[in-house]
């Protein structure tokens, strides 16, 4: 196992810059999740560490060594495609040993190690299949063996859990998670689900536009997102937004006036924020009398068995509202959005977060 | 409004024009392939059974033609010619055009012209191109020859010597026909999914092994048509040989094709000629069949 960097790796289509100056450091035997929107340029980060792509600038390095010019095969990695990716000629046994086979493993040592890995993922019974007579799940079971069945130096993952029905991707992330943590693996796991980045990753690199925007552990990402970005990327329904301005006790918003402690009332004026960010799990529904709830009105009722989420359609743009599964409001109503100011984040009009929430994990209720 | 509706008359699904519409649909066509298909299948079938003599009446003579060919030395020595042809020159088309397939499959510029440029053989009409053939294998003024005097030796002969004709005529089959293994192979190529082989380079999975273990591979049913299509077609060359040297010097490059027409038009023994397709027919078939078979078991297995 071994560490991951890469130093200023851009690369350019023509005109069209997936990534610009991509910096990142994965520590030795840390999962890594590589999180962002379609098009964010994640993917070709992982085929450039991958060797399948060449970046047009910078350096790329598995440990000590300079593997930017590396050949894959030189590389000492493992991948699992997006598709799996499985031979399909070859029977299962023969994937899951074929880098073995191909690095000239001798037969004994090869079969010993396919019928142990067939055993950690469960896929014992199908090792005389053929891919094509497999189920997805199975499929890519079969593509984990195939990666692990050697011990690499990283292992890549692109968005291996996307081509299954919602049930499995569920049972397998965690079963990936557990198969990384067993072999302490480092890995890199491209995705651009929210959920499998924050569920499985020891840290979340958020992507946007060919940049890093964030790098840190998944609580952090969600407590501490450095800019407006990573604040409505991270979490679901994601983090409300709202305008505000200052005045003389706290600030204003929805037409209300907020107040703040002393402290962060001055770094909100050094930074001149422009909008406050709100987990809608931090919001609750209150009477629309309430002292310092915004007043608003009720657009959307979405009951969830274990809970109900309440937009509100306030001054300045709609909020989400997670109250409880009892809640009976109607569509239309008069509500109230109460808050605690300390849970609250600011953003400067660049859209970096000016002012954190007050608690960095414990939340204040 | 509602006695209005009432008042319409419905033609109800499945009964009168409806259930006669598919069969007069077809009717047509149909008339078409029993015409030029069925019934001269049917008349060439019968005709093989039968002798025409020239002043004598029609006889039938039941399978004596079939019987006959088997002791007829000409017939089994064209379709020995026939069969060395048919196996060098696909098979040097097949190697070829796989080559070129994968060269193809790279992107670089002015790749799109190559590709296009590359298929140009196989649309030229078959009579021009044995015609152009000609031109250079000719041993007074052709190409070759002129090539070769101008290097300081002498007249070659190519259309003149039983060994450079065939050899000539599978250069010219090779030549013409590639283009069509490349362009199916091409195709084949391309709809091969990306992943399996960047997983094999990333497996570490070097140029070699990856076409041996999965280009080959997954590329065989593709090349297994694209042969049974080219041998199919290769045993019905005709006009390539009637133009460059008509089955000459000698026997060496009589096909069965050129034997079959020698039979029946030079010779007018119908029946004979009739016989010596039919076989050739049911040779074919049988080949293309066991192909197809063999290309079955091997990927059920």
């Amino acid at each position: 196992m071994s560490s991951v960097l890469y130093q200023k790796v851009v690369m350019s289509f023509g005109a069209l810059n997936v990534l610009r100056s991509l910096d990142l450091a994965v520590p030795d035997h840390k999962f890594l999740a590589l999180l962002g929107p379609s098009g964010c340029g994640k993917t070709t980060a992982l085929r450039i560490l991958a060797g399948l792509d060449m970046p047009t600038a910078g350096k790329v390095f598995i440990g000590e060594r300079d593997v930017t010019r590396l050949q894959p095969r030189d590389r000492d990695i493992a991948m699992v495609f997006q598709s799996y990716a499985l031979y399909p000629q070859m029977t299962v046994a023969e994937n899951i040993g074929y880098p073995l086979w191909i690095r000239g493993t001798p037969d004994a040592g090869r079969k010993a190690k396919i019928g142990e890995v067939a055993a950690i993922l469960e896929i014992g019974h199908l090792l005389d299949r053929r891919p094509r007579q497999l189920s997805g799940g199975q499929r890519q079971r079969v593509a984990l063996a195939r990666a692990i069945v050697r011990d690499p130096a990283a292992f890549l993952m692109d968005e291996p859990l996307s081509n299954l029905d919602a049930r499995l991707r569920l049972t397998m992330r965690g079963e990936i998670k557990r198969l990384c943590q067993r072999l302490s693996a480092t890995t890199i796991y491209v995705t651009h689900d929210q959920v499998e980045a924050l569920t499985m990753a020891d840290f979340v690199a958020v992507m946007h536009g060919g940049e890093l925007q964030q790098m840190a552990p998944p609580i952090e990402i969600y407590d501490r997102p450095a800019n407006r970005f990573v604040a409505t990327f991270v979490g679901n329904p994601p983090m409300n937004i709202l305008p505000a301005a200052l005045s003389e006790q706290g600030v204003i918003v929805a037409g209300k006036v907020v107040p703040l402690d002393d402290a962060r009332l001055a770094a909100c004026r050094a930074a001149s924020i422009a909008e406050i960010g709100l987990r809608p799990e931090d919001c609750s529904a209150a009477a629309v009398d309430t002292p310092d709830a915004l007043p608003g009105e009720i657009y959307v009722v979405e009951p969830m068995g274990n809970e109900t989420l309440v937009n509100v359609r306030l001054e300045g743009g709609n909020v989400s509202v997670r109250a409880g599964r009892e809640f009976r409001g109607v569509v239309g109503e008069s509500i109230g959005v109460a808050f605690d100011p300390a849970n609250a984040c600011f953003f400067s009009s660049a859209g970096l977060t000016a002012v954190h929430r007050v608690n960095n994990n414990g939340r204040v209720t | 409004m509602q006695n209005g509706m009432q008042a319409r008359k419905y033609r109800l699904q499945g009964a009168g024009l409806d259930l006669a519409l598919p069969y007069l649909m077809l009717a047509p066509g149909l008339t078409v392939v029993l015409g030029v298909l069925v019934y001269p299948l049917w008349d060439g079938l019968r005709a093989s059974t039968r002798a025409y003599r020239y002043g004598s009446p029609v006889a039938d003579v039941g399978f004596h033609n079939y019987v006959q060919l088997w002791s007829d030395a000409q017939f089994l020595n064209s379709l020995w010619v026939t069969v060395k042809f048919v196996a060098l020159s696909v098979s040097i088309e097949a190697v070829l055009g796989f080559a070129l397939a994968l060269f193809c499959l790279r992107e670089f510029r002015g790749i799109r012209l190559l590709r296009t440029v590359l298929i140009i053989p196989m649309v030229i009409t078959p009579v021009v191109v044995a015609i152009l053939f000609r031109l250079i294998y000719a041993s007074d003024a052709g190409m070759l020859t002129a090539l070769s005097v101008a290097m300081g030796g002498g007249g070659v002969q190519i259309l003149g010597n039983p060994l450079n004709a065939f050899i000539g005529l599978v250069v010219l089959d090779v030549w013409e026909w590639t283009p069509l293994m490349f362009l199916i192979l091409l195709a084949g190529l391309q709809s091969l999914p990306h992943e399996p082989f960047e997983a094999a380079r990333v497996d570490g999975a070097g140029s070699w092994r990856v076409f041996a273990d999965l280009t080959f591979p997954m590329m065989r049913p593709v090349l297994a048509i694209a042969i049974v299509l080219r041998t199919i077609d290769a045993f019905g060359t005709f006009d390539q040989v009637f133009v460059l040297t008509r089955g000459g010097p000698g026997e060496a490059t009589r096909l069965i094709s050129i034997y079959g027409y020698d039979t029946a038009f030079k010779f007018q023994q119908t029946g004979y000629a009739a016989a010596l397709f039919v076989t050739i027919g049911l040779v074919v078939l049988a080949l293309a069949f066991s192909a197809i078979r063999l290309l079955r078991r091997i990927d059920a297995s």
